[in-house]
Formats: structure tokens, C-alpha cells, sequence
């Protein structure tokens, strides 16, 4: 049977009480109607806020905090097809919980990497994303992620930041970190007028395109390499890499 | 003329980016809430150059200005060049401005030798007072000792930055006397000294701490390099060293050939994967070379040692401890931790490593996994090098070099 749920994940959580408490049989869970039909059955799950609730308390009791961390990050995983496999990571984890490091298992395995390459883009994202200051001293930031990691980026820059006021903004998801003063939360952003940049911005960027120039010994030089560590898709905010595109 | 804060930024960028030092990682997280930065432990990088080399610092001198006369030097004191400064208070607005806009992780701030060693180091460190105690800036900083320079004002950079550093930047005595007459090797290495001792004082740690040593002007072998630096390494002198293929920038009697010489890279390359395994894989430098031995260009140092040890191998991954299993050619440390990781589970053989994206390459000639083991080459060196070489696997592809330095793994 073929699941079809709407991506989020309070439907992830419903799919997972009706597959427990109707015992489906399940072959593949997709987010969206396929063009094509062939002779399968199909079974549309709604999301219903109760059921969800149930699951995350049976989630929150029976996985270790860690866990509990893998199961969300693969949440925010939002481009691949991560369901199969979140699924049978939880019917293990609710049968035998140390099962779950057996990384023989080729679900257990993928969900161990996708959870790193996640991570990983984390990781870039801390240095490869730009701040413009606003007129009212506002820093702003434009990213577009495979990943939905705006959760992480938040967090790690309100540590860095200290008191300015900084909007993170997920172009493509239409998602945007707000944090001023004491606020601090997740908004969804429909439209966005074109900010007012301070008087300052434009210097500094220029200041840091001439040292970025200036840092690159010519002897050495080797954009092969180059693009490996910072691939095109990386670069479409990066002011140093601006003129390029 | 007077120069912009842009000319003056291109101009003391320029000069110091030949220091390879970039790593801002191993300094503990110390962020307070409600002030500006804080560093990460692993480190951050921000961008990467035309070179494909990692910025994660605002790298630049505070003046290129030098009293000093080292011949593979830019800014030395014979050298006609334009020359300029910052000022401390210039430096600061610039870090906090970079810093802001997340361009940077911090400040690496090195100088040329301006008036003398008292007065350079103290203009450093007014850069560091006004970023630390003015700004409340909380983010990384790495700063360069200035050979000579007072213990008082050692003491006192080592409780403003995060890492602190001298450059060895020649790997004998004889070899600073004929290029770097003003510096001798007590004289470079005893800010370090210090700067151990006060912070061991301090506390049980010493302060983080690199050098960088220049690779290919001299004449010194890899074996003289790999145990200085592992001596470094074990006097907690040192946490990093850093090695630079030696690029001409200067006409020196003492000095190879402008024309002639092209930057060491693949020797540079292999010298941080040996680097790599005195840090983390347990090698002693004496394991890896003998006496005034140079590192193999053919092959990897871990594989190389495997091959002149073949008594060892093959060695078993269904038992072998960690220590052991680091040491099988093409299996890291990551590797090493999946092997133990899945091998709780079963008995693991060459199918279920190449499941679990182990690079088998390398590795099969080395090793039994349950029944399997390679049984086409016998262990007999030249047997498997040959098998090693026709595969191709040794083949060093331009875009891996430098990589090492992030992931040095083998
Ligand atoms: S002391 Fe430093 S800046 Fe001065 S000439 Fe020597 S290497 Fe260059």
C-alpha cells in the first residue's frame, strides 16, 4: 500500500498511529500524488493532532535524547525521501532499542548518513552564511538550503551576535529566524519587502572582497579545489563570490 | 600619498597570507550571553580562496614595516616595497565589522618588526585590549609573538587570545644563520617557552599554540622536519605545525632559483598526511622514516609504512583493537569507527565493509574480514605495491591537496 501524507511533521507522526493501530502494510510513503497511477492501493492519511500527540509521548519515553535528536534532524532532511526509512528506525527502536546502532541494517545505515550529511551542511552553512546590516543596525542573512536547518543557524547565532537584532531568512521555504531583544522564534514569511541596507554595508563589502583577493596566494592557485569546498550552489549570497555569477 | 583603509587592507592581507596557520579549531566554547562572539570548537570555515585554501580569520599584518632581514621574506628590511600600517584602533572596527557580518571566525594577527620587538608586540597587543576590554569581543584571536619581546607582554597576549604563535619557519639552526640572520632558534622558540609556562601556571592546559616551518628552501630531510615537530609535540610547546611549500618571492644567494622552483606542494601534501599520523593514528616519526629519510612521493606514509611491515598484516577486523585497525592503509579513523560500531552486531566481511562505504582500494590487501581475505597477491611487498600502483589509487589528483589538512585521514 502507498501512503500519502502532506510532508509535515505532525503528519509524519499520524502515519505512524494509523500504521501502528490499523497494522498497514506499507511500500512506499510519498508527500505528494503521483502523475502516473499503476494498480496499487492507496491510503491518504490526514493529520490529526491528537494522534500526532500520542506518538510523540510514546517517542519521547521510549528513545534516548540522542535518538530523539536523529528523529528530528531527519525531519529537517525535507528534500529527500527519508519516510521508509524514519518508519522502520522507529518500529526498531520501539522493539529493540539496541538494534538501532546495528548500522548493518541498511536503514539504520542510511538514516546514520543522512543525519551526518545534514550536520555536515550545518556545519558550512556557520561559515558560508552573509550578513547585510539593515538601516536600524538589523543584521539579515538570505539563505537557500537543501535543508531545512534555520532551527540550527538560529541557535548559533544568537550565541555569536550578543544583542543585535538578526533575521535569518529561508528564501525557497519561506521561513525566516526572527530574534530581536528577548524574541526569538520561527516565522513563516509570505512576502518581504526589499530591506534598506545602512550606509555602511556597501564599504565593507568591498572591504572584504579586496582581502578575500588579497589572501589568495597565485602560485598556488587552483579553483578546482576551490570549488570543491565551496560548490556554486553555496555561493549565490556569498559577497566575495558575487561578481562570478 | 596616503593610502585608504581598502589599499592598506589589500596591502597587509597580501603580505601575511603566506603564513598557512588558519584553524581556529580547539578553543572551547566561551560565549556569554548579551555579548559579541564566541569561538567553536571545531572550527569554522568561512570561505575559501582562488588557491582553494580556507579564510576563517581576518589574516593580516599590523604593519609590513620589518627591521629584520629574512631573505625568503617580502617585507624584510632590503626590500623595496610600499609599506604601511594599521592602526590598533582600525583593526578593531575592521575585525568587529567582519566579524558581524559572520565573513570571519576572528583575528589572526600577525607584524612585521616595527622600531623594535617592545614596540611592535605592544601595538599588538592594543589591538587585542581594545577588541577584548572595548568591544567585549569574545571571538577567536590568534596573535604572533614578536621573537625577543618582553615577558610581560607574553604574559599578557596569552591572557588576551585564544592561540598564540611563533614561527620556526626553518628546521635547523644552520639554516636561520644563512637565511635568517637576525633570528636564532632560541630566540623564536623562547616566546613559546614562555608562554607554555605562564599558562601552565594558570591552569593545567598550556595555551593552544602553532609554528609553521617553511618546506623545500632548505636542505633538511622530511625525517629532520617530522622529528622536530613530533619533539614539539611532546614538550607541549606546540598543538599545530604548519607547513609551507616554499614560494619564491625573493632573489637570494641562499635561496633556490626563482624560475626553477615551483612551490613542494605534493611534498607539503605528504607531509601533513605524516603530520596527521604522529597526532591522531598513534606513529611514532621514527616508524614513519629513518634517518634522513624523505617521505615517499609514490605512496601515502601509512601505506608505505604497511608495506616495509608486512609482518604485521594482514590483520583481522573482526578483532583488532582501535589502535590497530587506524593503522590498516585507506581505513581512518571514522572507518576504524564503523568497523566497531558494526561488528557488535556480526561478523563482518568484505561485503558488509563495502555496506558500510569502507573503501576497500587499499584496504583488502591488508586485512581478513571472516573468510575473505585477498588471496590473488600474497603478502609480498613489491607484489602489492605493483597491484597498488596498477589501480591507480596512488595517483594524487590535483584537487586533493591541501585537503589533508582538514582530513588528513589515510
Ligand atoms: S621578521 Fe618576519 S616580517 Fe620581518 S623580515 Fe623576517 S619574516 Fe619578514
Amino acid at each position: 500500500m502507498i501512503l500519502l501524507y502532506d510532508g509535515s511533521f505532525e503528519g509524519f507522526l499520524s502515519l505512524v498511529y494509523e500504521v501502528y493501530y490499523e497494522k498497514l502494510q506499507v511500500n512506499s510513503i510519498v508527500k505528494k500524488m503521483p502523475e502516473t497511477l499503476l494498480f496499487e492501493r492507496f491510503h491518504e492519511i490526514f493529520t490529526d493532532e491528537a494522534k500526532a500527540g500520542k506518538v510523540l509521548d510514546a517517542i519521547t519515553k521510549h528513545f534516548t535524547k540522542e535518538q530523539q535528536h536523529t528523529i528530528f534532524h531527519i525531519v529537517l532532511c525535507d528534500t529527500r525521501d527519508y519516510e521508509m526509512a524514519l518508519l522502520e528506525y522507529l518500529r526498531i527502536g520501539f522493539k529493540n532499542k539496541k538494534e538501532l546502532r546495528n548500522i548493518n541494517n541498511t536503514n539504520l545505515f542510511y538514516i546514520q548518513n543522512l543525519e551526518k550529511e545534514l550536520l555536515c551542511l550545518v556545519h558550512k552553512m556557520y561559515g558560508f552564511t552573509r550578513f547585510e546590516e539593515l538601516e536600524d543596525g538589523t543584521l539579515y542573512a538570505k539563505i537557500e538550503t537543501k535543508f531545512n536547518i534555520v532551527p540550527f543557524l538560529g541557535e548559533h547565532f544568537c550565541k555569536r551576535l550578543g544583542n543585535i537584532p538578526f533575521i535569518i531568512h529561508d528564501v525557497k521555504r519561506a521561513l525566516a529566524f526572527v530574534k530581536n531583544n528577548e524574541l526569538r522564534e520561527i516565522r513563516s514569511i509570505a512576502s518581504f519587502d526589499a530591506p534598506i541596507y545602512s550606509s555602511e554595508e556597501e564599504k565593507f563589502k568591498a572591504l572584504w572582497k579586496s582581502f578575500f583577493k588579497a589572501a589568495a596566494v597565485e602560485s598556488r592557485y587552483n579553483p578546482k579545489l576551490q570549488k570543491s569546498w565551496v560548490p556554486l550552489l553555496y555561493r549565490t549570497y556569498m559577497s566575495e563570490f558575487m561578481d562570478d555569477i | 600619498m596616503k593610502l585608504t583603509t581598502e589599499d592598506k587592507l589589500s596591502l597587509l592581507a597580501g603580505s601575511a597570507k603566506y603564513d598557512v596557520s588558519c584553524s581556529s579549531s580547539g578553543s572551547e566554547n566561551n560565549y556569554k550571553t548579551g555579548e559579541l562572539g564566541c569561538a567553536h570548537t571545531s572550527g569554522i570555515c568561512h570561505s575559501f580562496t582562488s588557491d582553494g585554501r580556507c579564510v576563517s580569520l581576518l589574516k593580516v599584518l599590523l604593519t609590513n614595516v620589518c627591521i629584520y632581514d629574512c631573505a625568503y621574506c617580502i617585507n624584510r628590511v632590503s626590500n623595496d616595497t610600499p609599506r604601511t600600517a594599521f592602526t590598533p584602533r582600525e583593526l578593531a572596527d575592521l575585525t568587529i565589522n567582519f566579524y558581524k557580518r559572520n565573513y570571519i571566525e576572528g583575528l589572526f594577527l600577525s607584524s612585521g618588526i616595527i622600531k623594535n620587538e617592545d614596540h611592535t608586540m605592544s601595538l599588538l597587543l592594543q589591538t587585542l585590549r581594545i577588541l577584548r576590554h572595548e568591544y567585549r569581543f569574545n571571538g577567536y584571536i590568534h596573535v604572533k609573538l614578536i621573537p625577543g619581546a618582553s615577558k610581560e607582554l607574553i604574559e599578557e597576549a596569552t591572557l588576551l587570545a585564544h592561540r598564540v604563535s611563533s614561527n620556526i619557519e626553518l628546521p635547523s639552526s644552520k639554516s636561520l644563520a644563512l637565511l635568517a640572520p637576525d633570528k636564532t632558534k632560541e630566540k623564536l622558540l623562547s616566546p613559546l617557552k614562555h608562554a607554555r609556562d605562564i599558562t601552565l601556571q594558570r591552569s593545567a592546559k598550556p595555551i593552544s599554540m602553532s609554528t609553521q616551518m617553511i618546506i623545500g628552501a632548505t636542505s633538511e630531510s622530511d625525517f629532520e622536519i617530522l622529528k622536530l615537530s613530533s619533539s614539539l609535540y611532546e614538550k607541549a610547546l606546540l598543538k599545530r605545525v604548519y607547513y609551507s611549500a616554499y614560494i619564491a618571492v625573493n632573489n637570494h644567494k641562499h635561496l633556490p632559483v626563482p624560475e626553477l622552483s615551483k612551490p613542494p606542494l605534493l611534498r607539503e601534501h605528504r607531509l601533513y598526511q605524516a603530520d596527521w599520523l604522529l597526532r591522531f593514528y598513534g606513529f611514532s616519526y621514527d616508524e614513519i622514516l629513518s634517518e634522513n629519510q624523505n617521505l615517499d612521493i609514490q605512496f601515502d606514509p601509512k601505506t608505505f609504512w604497511a608495506l616495509s611491515n608486512l609482518h604485521l598484516f594482514p590483520i583481522d577486523v573482526n578483532h583488532a583493537p582501535q589502535e590497530i585497525l587506524v593503522r590498516i592503509p585507506g581505513i581512518g579513523i571514522r572507518g576504524a569507527l564503523k568497523i566497531l560500531q558494526a561488528r557488535r552486531f556480526k561478523k563482518l566481511c568484505f561485503e558488509d565493509l563495502v555496506n558500510l562505504k569502507i573503501s576497500l582500494k587499499k584496504a583488502r590487501y591488508f586485512i581478513i574480514a571472516g573468510k575473505d581475505f585477498h588471496r590473488s597477491s600474497s603478502l609480498y611487498t613489491e607484489k602489492i605495491k605493483l597491484a597498488l600502483i596498477h589501480q591507480g589509487s596512488n595517483i594524487i589528483q590535483p584537487t586533493l591537496f591541501d585537503t589533508s589538512i582538514y582530513t588528513g585521514e589515510l
